[in-house]
């Protein structure tokens, strides 16, 4: 393994001075709860729109996605594209500008103007549930990639991740965030590119590429062949080669069949995460106005096109040059120590950083909001001030840092890939979140208890069916998994999605409708309520 | 086998019985039905209110990324 020079290392520490400097230096301009949690709602588009990518792809994605493309393929890029795209441009002039006009600081905020208290606690408890496991799930994926190359201890890079993202998220709120987010973004985006470019050059350009991807998958596909049954043979030679195929057949044995692929993602988990994911939405409550938040995703939109082109394809190039590896979360480290020379790798490594931090501290912040909006300010003091509420939202904040810390060393004894965990903790909630957003947005008669029950239902639902499926459950009870694929996160989030939704509806109809005067601007179709100035 | 164990065979019987040409067809008409929906969005939906130049209408850069979306789901 090769090891950083005097160059890299002055490159990293470069990068995070100034990144730094520049976190605490908006720290120094925030006075008030308002300023540190939405930034004084004076945030311009550019900012939003490149910090929604880079808070979207974090380190997690920049493992996850290029071992699960050295695993499955180019289908990964449909967390990016169809993933995304789509439903942020709805997003842009449809949800997030009637968010922005209502003046909430939070997505369970708004639950309880349109349904009830309950409703704002369930959906606030999961929020906090995901984003303290996910801080926890990124800094494990950092450290266990720096240590690769920095020479130190995985123990020793959770401290120091942990270290840096808290002094600035700490000190400089949403405003810090979404700032160095940016930077993060172009160095982030300019690192990866830099990999993609030097493999493609390494194996001889695009065509050599291509051709040597197909003879990769031929290898492999003999491989397979030669241990599945004889009737079974016929039927895999006609199968179409997967890794440069966008689309898999419904029956693939990958987590990512075209059913979980256009059903999950694309009708539930993408919508569900680009409208009612506390940590991306609250960016766009802190744009300075209407048009901002509208073009902020319509711009990160057209970023997002880029993301798999140099984020999946260099696990795609680790595919042709290292077949033989084990474990696909290995396949960026190894292609980065056997692709960049002195001075590059310092430069990758501070990309590597930026994509850790800038995920990191979203939601560091946006937990911290969730936890002193919905919790502190509405159960213990309704009439905190401005100016405590600033360091609640601060003390709160550490408190987030140590616990990642502690979940970080948790997880360490844990070998399942990064991703999954990841995508499986969001499946639990997320289909059940959507619903009760989208019924809550664009049905007057959906009512508060209707919400509830359909909620908690939906979670549950999702729990047992992902129990359901494991091993040692199927053994004691003595049947067969529920689902044939690997890893079926975005089979839990339709699911637990429909028997939601249903229950809303049904209970909705068995239910007294919410007064008119209750709802009003709050769901569309109703007459709409100007922001508060 | 459970109730959800039946449910699920079924399901999955009938979906594989979709061909790949046809699933191609669904993802590009869901990009295509998205597409079209933007473009025929009023004018003072994608725009600031003193907008002077072209390149503020917000109408063009969202057709932009679904126009790229719709080539590369058509290649792969």
């Amino acid at each position: 393994m090769q090891t950083l020079a005097s160059l890299d290392y002055a490159i990293i520490l470069a990068y995070l001075i100034g990144t730094l400097a520049l976190g605490l230096y908006i720290g120094s301009k925030i006075k008030t709860g308002s300023d540190y949690f939405l930034a004084g709602r004076r945030l311009p588009w550019w900012a939003i729109g490149m910090s929604l990518v880079a808070t979207d792809i974090g380190a997690v994605d920049i493992v996850g996605t290029g071992g699960a493309a050295h695993k499955h393929g180019l289908v990964v890029g449909n967390f990016e594209w169809i993933g995304c795209v789509p439903a942020m441009i709805i997003g842009a002039f449809v949800f997030i500008p009637f968010f922005w006009r209502s003046g909430v600081t939070t997505i369970p905020e708004y639950m309880e103007r349109r349904f009830n208290v309950s409703v704002r606690s369930a959906l606030a408890i999961c929020w906090i549930l995901f984003m303290a496991c996910n801080l926890g799930i990124m800094l494990l994926a950092s450290a266990k990639m720096m240590a690769v190359h920095l020479g130190m201890t995985v123990d020793q890079c959770i401290y120091l991740t942990a270290f840096l993202v808290g002094i600035y998220t700490i000190s400089g709120g949403l405003a810090a965030v979404v700032y160095t987010d940016m930077i993060q973004c172009i160095v982030m985006i300019g690192g990866c590119l830099l990999v993609l470019v030097l493999g493609i050059i390494d194996l001889g350009g695009i065509d050599q590429f291509q051709t040597e991807l197909k003879k990769q998958e031929h290898v492999q596909q003999m491989k397979q062949d030669q241990k599945i049954a004889a009737e079974e043979q016929a039927a895999a030679a006609t199968n179409e080669l997967s890794h440069t195929s966008l689309i898999l057949p419904a029956d693939s044995n990958t987590p990512f069949p075209w059913t979980g692929i256009f059903f999950g993602l694309a009708l539930i988990l993408s919508p569900a995460y680009w409208i009612g994911n506390q940590a991306i939405v609250q960016r766009s409550l802190g744009a300075r106005s209407e048009f901002d938040a509208k073009a902020a995703y319509v711009w990160g939109a057209l970023l997002k096109n880029l993301i798999p082109v140099v984020v999946a394809v260099p696990g795609l190039i680790a595919f042709v040059k290292f077949p033989e590896l084990k474990d696909g979360d290995q396949a960026f480290p190894e292609l980065i120590s056997y692709l960049l020379p002195v001075g590059l790798k310092g430069l990758f490594l501070a990309a590597f950083l930026a994509a850790l931090m800038s995920s990191i501290d979203s939601y560091l912040n946006s937990a911290s909001t969730i936890v002193t909006n919905d919790f502190y300010k509405r159960f213990y003091r309704k009439d905190a001030s401005d100016k405590s509420l600033l360091m609640i939202g601060r003390m709160i904040t550490f408190l987030l840092v140590v616990w990642a810390i502690g979940f970080a060393f948790f997880l360490k004894s844990d070998d399942a890939g990064i991703y999954t965990i990841f995508q499986t903790l969001m499946s639990f909630f997320q289909g059940p979140a959507f619903a009760i957003l989208i019924t809550g947005l664009l049905w007057k008669r959906a009512t508060g208890i209707a919400a509830f029950i359909g909620f908690v239902v939906g979670v549950c639902f999702s729990i047992l069916l992902f129990t359901l499926n494991q091993e040692s459950v199927c053994a004691a009870l003595g049947i067969k998994p529920l689902f044939q694929i690997s890893d079926p996160f975005l089979y839990l989030s339709i699911w637990a999605f429909v028997v939601s939704f249903s229950l809303i509806v049904i209970i909705s109809f068995l239910t007294k409708p919410e007064p008119a005067e209750k709802i009003e601007g709050l769901v569309f179709g109703t007459k709409s309520k100007r922001r508060p100035a | 086998m459970t109730p959800l164990h039946h449910i699920g065979n079924f399901i999955r019987e009938l979906v594989i019985q979709i061909p790949l040409w046809c699933v191609r067809i669904l993802f590009l008409g869901t990009l295509i039905a998205v597409f079209l929906w933007v473009l025929r969005l009023p004018r003072e939906t994608t725009t600031p209110e003193n907008a002077t130049h072209w390149y503020q209408n917000l109408k063009i850069w969202a057709c932009l990324a679904l126009a790229i979306q719709i080539v590369i789901y058509s290649i792969f």
